[in-house]
């Protein structure tokens, strides 16, 4: 186990070495995996080089941030919302439409980017945040996630409750939620990494420069270049940028994730 | 305060509308102590969650006081209800939890601090208000959820199965601790449950339920001395009742007598007269008999028997003896726990006749006055 943890903590230390590389150990061979020459020129690089350009850096990295708390915030939400009562509202054909959830769970994104230009198109959202978040709003392992959770919530409690007088607002935000604190951190982790690294938005229906992400940016840095050397150095940086939010996200919200493990049987 | 008043209550579930709870008719007086008790299966926590709103009525009509209840919504009904798992809030401290329900209410805070630290007091739950109910023991819990259901003051406590998850020293304490509350509160009480001893030492009344059917409704004293039928006195009493199969014969002197294929019992005359009343002579019955009606050998050789000792069971005061008198089940007998036997000894016993029951072969029914 300890063998195999630190084969998997090996792609973190090289990209956190990787970003403060000079040059010439960019390029060294063979590769070194420590950095011996640690500098910020990469960082430099990265947003000296792109303050210049129409977007700078920046925009992108709001855009993304903007984005990604967005779509934490909204599938939180929605797949919460969507959960509770598939769970424990008895209506017809609540099976049809979780196995329809379940379903969906196995489609690979190519498929629906032609349903989904379609209707981020003809809804006019084409080039706003909205055609950013509409699309990954609707996260179906969030709301399988979700609702194996609200299974495990005994019927006396949410009954309990309703005698006390709340209404099923109240029920929803004063005791489900609560009690489901561990499964919507693992699902905003989901949410967070879903959004944070998807460049499909920023292709499929963003035409302003302005309004793409930052993995798009990162996308483009070392793509399209007459030769691979130029912007290694940011290109390297833009990668651990891309991978420190993701790592705090987790650090932060890892005790409930594990708790959720444990609460799903996956352990 | 209010009593409730249950009329043709039926619940049918699934496609084929089975009835799981079948003409349910009862009259609660304000401020009693009512017990459904009955096998698992039964229908009382059903007939308990229809009165509490957390089930549809399928037909039939739920009064509380006056007030015709069907169509309302639990949280108007006044009421509180206990569940067997306590349903505290895990995410609320104990204050909170028993505050829940005032605040759902919108009560000003000083009036819900008050109540909580009365309800509290009355419980003596005031050193945990600060803990979360999973710091709790067992019984603390139930004393939370005991909490949250009188601080409301309603009109109405429903608890169902409440001391299930207790262990048997603590089930004692609580129960007396709950029949204790009842007399404090003067508010009308139902308690569902599956034990009979609950039932008799809790109840004002206790409601037998078979099959969704009320199979007897009446004081711990009357279910216990006279049993509607073979079910209730089966179910009520720990060791359960013995059944005799026999036939009631005249002998040549015109008294009326048990034949089993084994023995035969003299009747007195009181049973004499309600078996003729039902026309049972020459016919074949259940005899019912307690087995602390059933003595080592004693005064009326008349109805004596004799039966193999097959085993025993030590009670402490008391000792179970199990006898085979050629019935489908054994004769159990409550005796002094210095008495021994040996395998496949005989043993004499007496049956006191005046206090055993007679039931119909086929219906099950008790032949009474």
């Amino acid at each position: 186990m300890l063998a195999l943890s630190v084969i998997m903590i090996l792609p973190i230390i090289y990209i956190f070495n990787h970003a403060f590389k000079p040059y010439h150990e960019l390029f060294i061979y063979p590769p070194k995996f420590f950095v011996q020459e640690p500098n910020i020129q990469n960082f430099v690089e990265l947003f000296w080089v792109t303050s210049n350009s129409i977007v700078p850096v920046s925009r992108y990295l709001f855009n993304s941030l903007f984005i990604s708390a967005a779509s934490v915030i909204g599938v939180t939400i929605v797949s919460a919302l969507c959960a509770y009562p598939l769970s424990k509202h008895p209506f017809p054909g609540r099976k049809w439409i979780f196995a329809t959830i379940i379903l969906m769970l196995m489609f690979t994104p190519e498929v629906i980017q032609i349903p989904r230009y379609l209707v981020v198109s003809n809804l006019g959202i084409m080039n706003t945040y909205w055609g950013h978040l509409l699309p990954v709003l609707a996260l179906p392992v969030a709301v399988f996630l979700l609702k194996q959770f609200v299974d495990q919530i005994p019927d006396s409690l949410l009954e309990a409750s309703r005698i006390d007088g709340a209404n099923e607002l109240t029920v929803f935000v004063r005791i489900v939620i609560p009690m489901c604190m561990p499964a919507i951190a693992t699902v905003a982790i989901l949410a967070f990494q879903n959004s944070w690294g998807n460049v499909e938005t920023s292709m499929l229906f963003m035409q302003d420069d302005e309004m793409k992400n930052f993995p798009f940016f990162l996308s483009t840095l070392t793509n399209n270049l007459a030769n691979n050397v130029a912007r290694q150095g940011a290109a390297a940086v833009a990668a651990l940028i891309m991978l420190v939010p993701n790592l705090i996200f987790f650090v932060i919200l890892q005790s409930k994730v594990i708790s959720t493990m444990a609460h799903s049987g996956i352990k | 305060m209010a009593g409730v008043t249950i009329k043709h209550l039926y619940k049918r579930y699934g496609k084929d509308k089975h009835a799981v709870v079948q003409d349910f008719q009862l009259e609660i007086q304000d401020k009693e102590f009512i017990v459904f008790v009955g096998p698992s299966g039964c229908g009382k926590s059903t007939t308990l969650r229809m009165i509490a709103g957390l089930e549809d009525i399928s037909e039939g009509e739920i009064y509380i006081g006056d007030q015709l209840v069907n169509k309302l919504p639990p949280k108007d009904r006044d009421i509180s209800m206990v569940f067997q798992n306590y349903a505290l809030y895990p995410n609320l401290s104990v204050y909170e939890n028993i505050a829940f329900g005032l605040r759902m209410r919108k009560l000003p805070k000083h009036e819900i601090d008050l109540a909580v630290k009365n309800a509290s007091r009355i419980l003596e739950i005031e050193p945990y208000l600060n803990r979360k109910p999973k710091e709790l023991s067992g019984g603390q819990r139930q004393r939370v959820a005991l909490g949250r259901a009188i601080v409301r003051d309603p009109k109405l406590f429903l608890m169902d199965e409440p001391l299930s998850n207790l262990d048997a020293k603590l089930r004692v304490t609580m129960r007396m601790e709950i029949t204790k509350l009842h007399k404090k509160l003067g508010t009308t009480f139902i308690f569902v449950t599956h034990d009979q001893v609950e039932a008799m030492t809790m109840a004002d009344r206790i409601v037998v339920m078979k099959g969704g059917v009320i199979q007897q409704c009446d004081t711990p004293e009357l279910i216990y001395s006279k049993p509607a039928n073979t079910f209730v006195a089966s179910f009520i009493g720990s060791p359960q009742i013995n059944f005799i199969q026999g036939r009631v014969q005249e002998n040549p002197q015109g008294k009326l007598e048990f034949h089993t294929n084994r023995f035969v019992l003299k009747i007195n005359e009181a049973t004499e007269d309600i078996l003729r009343t039902n026309n049972q002579v020459n016919k074949s019955v259940i005899l019912g008999i307690r087995p602390e009606n059933v003595k080592l050998e004693g005064l009326f050789s008349e109805t004596i028997i004799t039966g193999t000792y097959i085993d025993n069971e030590l009670m402490g005061a008391d000792r179970f003896l199990y006898l085979d008198i050629g019935q489908e089940k054994p004769l159990i007998a409550r005796v002094d726990p210095d008495n021994r036997f040996s395998d496949n000894e005989k043993v004499k016993v007496e049956l006191d006749v005046s206090k055993a029951h007679f039931f119909h072969k086929d219906t099950g029914v008790r032949f009474a006055e």
